[in-house]
């Protein structure tokens, strides 16, 4: 069991997603994440361990690369549909009650702001490492996050802006939630916006990558 | 004062591929499988989803602030920051600029984006960043052309949101220009649609010096000037 989800780990690291799939060129020819998933709940190993001892792990050395420079978008990427892949076969494990997901992460690009890559990595990051994510998309305004946060008691929420104009945006919706759900913790992301700023709005966490938010909130669960 | 107008052919661009490459992760051109197709896919669709127009106008009479960081044109100030105003310092005239990749590719990017090959979607977005670039490159070029005929140089080019310009003054610059000139829109939030699209100012005059960017003086560390080599110098 170790080995497959050593292997799996890897698999989600290194952006394997399948036999099929040529990248990256080191594992060419062998099997990659959707595989080892299947093969793994085939001989029983439980899927709460498929995801936080193997995936999980995976995903979190991705992170700390990216974070590092190591690795660029587009392999953060190819981790992120290697885990994606995973989790189709472990869906209906956590639908049914026997795994469970850390929480749940709404995530949107604030009012005004169209940018969505920066918010797509921490999406698939947050998911990769557990979470329930909500993804809201982009332009997004108070009262759809407060609605988002109502429907899932709980949620974690993280704003992306990539504009300094829509900073103000970010500000409004993070005194708009504080006011409407008060113990609804947010956190910040985006070129414009720093730890300074994150302070001054109010919000809970500012991190300049994927990462951070991931540990952050890991901090919050634990 | 005239707006010129122009248009260009994907053809017509010079695209540094090597270092599209290299903002995908792999220096010096050797992307793996399935990089390398997807970079010659994406290349191989851009010409029929681009339509790459771009506008130029010259404004006479640029006077600076005495804090050096505003100038002012037709009696609209712009908060240009100190890094801008030393680099156009000696010019006697502003060319305010815009220019589009067209709304084609930003689209077909964000659906790959949300879609089973995100990759792919990055590199079109990657590719329309380019795209838009070289256009302006091209752009450049024609205003030298316009300066040098008049025994003028021009500065690099300089835009809202960078080197600490205020990314609202956008509402200014496009104040210059007629409604959705060149197929290009602006938010409340100073967001152009389409997403590739870019616009700033070049300073002319007969004393100023083309000088390549600074990139250290400006916080915005992912652009894709960045380290890029222009070629217009």
């Amino acid at each position: 069991m170790e080995e497959l989800l050593s292997k799996l780990a890897e698999c989600v690291e290194f952006g394997k997603i399948n036999i099929a799939s040529p990248y990256p060129p080191q594992m060419k020819g062998q099997e990659g994440a959707d595989e080892i998933t299947r093969k793994a709940l085939d001989q029983g190993v439980h899927p709460q361990d498929i995801l936080s001892k193997g995936l999980m792990p995976g995903m979190e050395r991705i992170g700390i690369k990216f974070r590092e420079n190591k690795v660029f978008v587009p392999q953060v990427l190819m981790s992120a549909k290697a885990m994606s892949t995973a989790m189709i076969h472990l869906k209906p494990h956590f639908l049914s009650g026997a795994a469970k997901q850390k929480g749940t992460f709404i995530i949107g690009t604030v009012q005004g702001d169209l940018h969505d890559i920066g918010k797509n990595l921490v999406s698939m990051m947050v998911e990769g490492n557990g979470y329930n994510v909500v993804d809201l998309g982009t332009d997004v305004a108070s009262d759809k996050f407060i609605a988002a946060i109502k429907e899932h008691p709980g949620a974690f929420v993280g704003l992306s802006a990539l504009l300094t104009t829509t900073m103000a945006s970010m500000e409004k919706i993070t005194k708009d939630i504080k006011a409407a759900l008060p113990d609804t913790v947010v956190t910040i992301g985006g070129a414009p916006v720093n730890n300074d700023f994150c302070q001054k709005i109010g919000a809970d966490c500012y991190s300049p990558d994927p990462q951070g938010i991931v540990e952050f909130l890991n901090s919050k669960v634990a | 004062m005239m707006i010129h107008e122009t248009s260009y052919l994907f053809e017509d661009l010079t695209l540094d591929l090597d270092h599209l490459s290299s903002m995908l992760g792999y220096p010096g051109g050797l992307l793996p499988e399935p990089f390398n197709f997807y970079l010659e896919q994406a290349v191989s669709d851009a010409p029929s989803l681009c339509n790459i127009k771009g506008a130029w106008i010259l404004k006479e009479n640029m006077e600076f602030s005495g804090d050096r960081t505003l100038i002012s044109i037709d009696g609209i100030e712009f908060g240009i920051g100190k890094t801008v105003t030393h680099e156009l310092r000696n010019s006697s005239a502003a060319v305010f600029f815009i220019c589009t990749a067209g709304e084609k590719i930003s689209r077909r990017s964000q659906e790959l984006l949300m879609s089973e090959n995100p990759v792919l979607g990055y590199v079109f977005d990657l590719l329309g960043s380019m795209i838009v670039e070289s256009a302006t490159d091209e752009l450049q070029a024609e205003i030298k052309k316009m300066a040098q005929s008049q025994g003028m140089n021009i500065t690099n080019r300089y835009s809202p949101g960078y080197c600490k310009w205020n990314v609202a003054d956008q509402h200014k610059l496009f104040s210059f220009f007629p409604t959705e000139c060149c197929g290009i829109r602006l938010t409340d939030s100073a967001l152009m649609h389409p997403i590739k699209s870019v616009s700033g100012i070049i300073g002319v005059g007969e004393q100023v010096q083309y000088r390549d960017y600074m990139c250290a003086l400006c916080n915005q560390v992912d652009c894709i000037l960045r380290n890029h080599h222009n070629r217009l110098k």
